[in-house]
């Protein structure tokens, strides 16, 4: 069993049991169309620091007071970053309530540093809305957050003079809640509209 | 004579069944920032001949290459593969869309605009070539 095999295999279980003991222990479940929430079985994040687009260092503490949806991937990736990316942006213009848009942070993980520095990033990222972050550090520094989210992430091909190697990684969309807690995941393939749904559920029941 | 032979020449060239022809509808490039080096391009692609044609290479003067990729969901990780020649069965269609098949295009020879219209050549497997406008959009 590989690295990501074990990864995936653990992020399985780990939702089973959030499903499991959610179904149990609510009373007053959300109904939700294209995420997973954690409820009352939302897990506290392990200290970690990366580094946003504009020099600020990213950790739990900089996640307290806000929901937060992460991302995670890398600017050269040409299909699916984009297009979560946009579904992110489009989600974020269909949320109607503005106190739900006022309390949703959104951030995009790269798991490529040594391609994605800050001004990378925060073109990259501002591209699709100029309220999002871009974050990344040294593989070490990311493992201990990606690790605790189920996020796994694997750099292909990558040979000595080559800048054209692929890096593979989750596609979940991961929910943080204002406690630095992970709370919540949307599975690809992300519907904007009903994420925005979910996320008016999520806050407004909160 | 001579008329009749020249005729004959220009049929056969300008013949309509002598090359294949395929479809594309909707040609598209995700655009994006000039600091990222790759865009990806979508379409779909109409096969109304008898026989199946197979996209064997394309080229364009706006990116340095282009290749034909398919984003796969392997171990729930999203992973990238080429696909060096894309089949596309008599009367019958295959769709490059997000999250799936696409155009990985490389290295933009200038920085790319939404509302851009740039040429690429899509080369076939009897040797044919097909000329596509695409239009990039934000």
């Amino acid at each position: 069993m590989n690295k990501s095999s074990i990864a995936i295999v653990a992020l399985l279980a780990l939702i089973g049991g959030f499903s499991i003991s959610w179904v149990i222990s609510s009373n007053k479940p959300i109904e939700l169309e294209a995420g997973l929430w954690f409820g009352e079985q939302a897990r506290a994040l392990p200290e970690f620091e990366l580094v946003d687009h504009n020099g600020q260092v990213l950790n739990r503490t900089s996640l307290t007071g806000k929901w937060s949806l992460m991302f995670f991937g890398y600017t050269h990736c040409p299909d699916i970053c984009p297009a979560s990316l946009q579904t992110m942006s489009d989600m974020v213009q269909a949320i109607e309530d503005p106190d739900v848009a006022a309390a949703l942070r959104v951030y995009f993980i790269s798991v490529d540093p040594d391609r994605d520095n800050a001004e990378v990033l925060a073109s990259y990222v501002t591209y699709f809305n100029p309220d999002f972050t871009g974050a990344t550090a040294i593989m070490e520094k990311l493992d201990p957050l990606t690790r605790s989210l189920g996020i796994a992430h694997d750099i292909r091909n990558k040979v000595e003079g080559n800048p054209g190697y692929d890096v593979d990684h989750s596609s979940a969309i991961v929910l943080i809640n204002p406690n630095a807690e992970f709370a919540g995941l949307f599975g690809a393939p992300h519907d904007a509209l009903a994420m925005a749904r979910d996320l008016t559920r999520i806050v407004e029941y909160n | 004579m001579i008329t009749s032979r020249l005729s004959l020449v220009l049929l056969l060239i300008f013949s309509p069944i002598a090359l294949a022809e395929l479809e594309f509808r909707d040609p598209w490039i995700k655009n994006l920032p000039a600091s990222v080096p790759v865009r990806a391009g979508y379409m779909t692609i109409l096969n109304p001949l008898s026989e199946a044609v197979s996209i064997v290479s394309l080229r364009s003067k706006a990116f340095t290459s282009i290749e034909i990729h398919q984003t796969i969901e392997q171990d729930g990780m999203m992973h990238m593969e080429q696909v060096t020649s894309l089949k596309i069965e008599s009367n019958s269609s295959v769709q490059l869309a997000p999250g799936g098949l696409h155009l990985m295009m490389m290295n933009p020879s200038e920085p790319t605009q939404p509302g851009d219209l740039l040429e690429i050549v899509i080369v076939l497997d009897d040797g044919s070539e097909q000329r596509v406008e695409m239009q990039v959009i934000r």
